[in-house]
């Protein structure tokens, strides 16, 4: 099956088994094994990636369900403006994720702020996928807040 | 590694009267709807035992639909569970929102759909006996003469003698009604993961109302995921004939009546099962003795939440 879609800012069209998952589609047919788990499916949270924007789970998503849509990796979010939002909320805030969730906490954080969620029920809910006790509930919503502030003020000085 | 797998057929059904015409041309093809219960399966890719045509709903626009009035909820088949859960999350019943809020992270809630959760194969999820206990309705589509039929079913009807959720031949829930209930103790529990550990796990939901120390229509669910739906009247019958507080000696007997049914019914559930129903059974009487001895005297016990 052929499908049309964009994987990190590349416009593809890629020939696949249509029930392929998008975890495997990123390791074996991109060769992004270094930030995308596959878990076959055990809800690990570390192959998180960004679908249109928000977080989804790459191992839960065929080929046939990214048609046309975009698809975002750390390894292309991590030279974007909005990574250095969530850097500098980190550093404000002074806890950083361990190397091996900092991939995938660091797209659910971008959903999160993207979203402008505030709730702190909510953000925790999302945050619920990984399970790297690495960091704590606080700081997670400190972490989202301040991101969210960081993120107003710069589009706040760009218009 | 993956030599010889074929690419299966994706078809994408616009309405449902396209839908039909695809079922009818392929009557053995797989529906696929969020996908959260198939991907999570660890055999799921590369399978041979995955069919050849797959009918995708989510582009079915009337599965989408969500209707409200003043006495219940309506829900697409396709509707999320985040979906649910931001459109009527102060109307609905506590415990459905409990049982959506037990899944877990956004991350799965924003793809799972109620339909979905209703119909996984070979395996119960914590929905049907949520919706069991609600009195909930579904709309059942289904293929007959070549047309395509609906009919309005209580959950309970859907269920077969094993526990198991069945649809007749080629059918999908369409459409969820679900009741605002007045039942003013509702309580849902999930202990072990369903997904990961669907041996061991356990859910129970129960929905009743107390007045006066007894309970008018209490209904009971115990679902085990790899077993199914244990649900009897005759329990519910025994609840509604007792008069709260409980001792501990009337707690026995409640408790060894409902492992007479549910070992009747599902002989081969595990030992910590068997534990963690005991738990939560527990959990239940003691919520309900507490009711009913802090609701103050001008007050009808139950209601003083």
């Amino acid at each position: 099956m052929k499908i049309d879609c964009t994987i990190d800012g590349k416009t593809l069209t890629l020939s696949l088994n249509s029930d392929k998952p998008l975890s495997l589609i990123l390791r074996e047919n991109m060769g992004d094994d270094s930030q995308v788990n596959h878990c076959n499916g055990s809800m690990c949270g570390l192959c998180t990636v960004l679908v249109d924007g928000k977080a989804m789970l790459a191992c839960m998503v065929p080929a046939f369900e990214i048609r046309g849509r975009t698809v975002t990796t750390f390894d292309s979010f991590r030279k974007t403006r909005n990574m250095k939002d969530i850097e500098k909320a980190y550093e404000s805030v002074g806890r950083f994720p361990c190397t091996e969730c900092y991939a995938s906490r660091s797209l659910i954080f971008e959903s999160l702020i993207d979203e402008g969620v505030t709730d702190p029920e909510t953000i925790l809910k999302e945050l619920s996928i990984v399970r790297c006790p690495c960091m704590d509930p606080e700081d997670e919503i400190m972490i989202v807040h301040r991101g969210i502030e960081i993120r107003r003020k710069r589009n706040v000085r760009r218009s | 590694m993956y030599e010889g797998l074929s690419s299966p057929n994706i078809h994408t059904p616009k309405s449902l009267g396209e839908y039909a015409s695809i079922i009818l041309h392929y009557p053995t093809s797989s529906l696929w709807a969020g996908g959260t219960f198939i991907m999570t399966r660890p055999d799921s890719y590369p399978s041979r035992m995955m069919n050849a045509e797959i009918v995708y709903l989510g582009d079915v626009e009337e599965l989408h639909r969500f209707q409200r009035n003043d006495r219940f909820a309506e829900f697409g088949a396709m509707v999320t569970l985040d979906g649910i859960l931001n459109t009527g999350k102060a109307v609905l019943p506590r415990v459905l929102i409990d049982n959506i809020l037990t899944i877990g992270s956004r991350l799965i809630t924003r793809r799972a759909t109620i339909g979905g959760t209703i119909c996984t194969k070979n395996f119960t999820t914590s929905f049907p006996g949520t919706l069991l206990v609600l009195d909930a309705t579904a709309e059942v589509k289904f293929i007959k003469k070549k047309r395509l039929h609906s009919r309005w079913m209580q959950i309970t009807r859907l269920l077969d003698r094993n526990g198991r959720i069945q649809l007749p031949p080629q059918g999908i829930i369409s459409r969820v009604r679900i009741a605002f209930s007045e039942k003013n103790c509702q309580y849902f529990r999930e202990i072990g993961s369903f997904m990961l550990d669907p041996e061991n796990s356990v859910a129970v939901a129960f929905a009743a109302t107390l007045d006066q120390d007894i309970l008018i229509n209490p209904k009971i669910a115990f679902t085990y995921p790899s077993h199914g739906v244990c649900y009897s009247r005759d329990i519910d019958s025994i609840f509604s004939s007792l008069r709260f507080p409980l001792d501990d000696s009337e707690i026995h007997t409640l408790e060894s009546m409902i492992f007479t049914f549910i070992e009747s019914s599902f002989p081969n559930i595990s030992p910590l099962q068997r534990t963690r129903t005991s738990g939560i059974v527990h959990q239940i009487i003691d919520s309900l003795n507490e009711m009913t001895l802090t609701a103050s005297p001008d007050v009808p016990a139950g209601y003083s939440r």
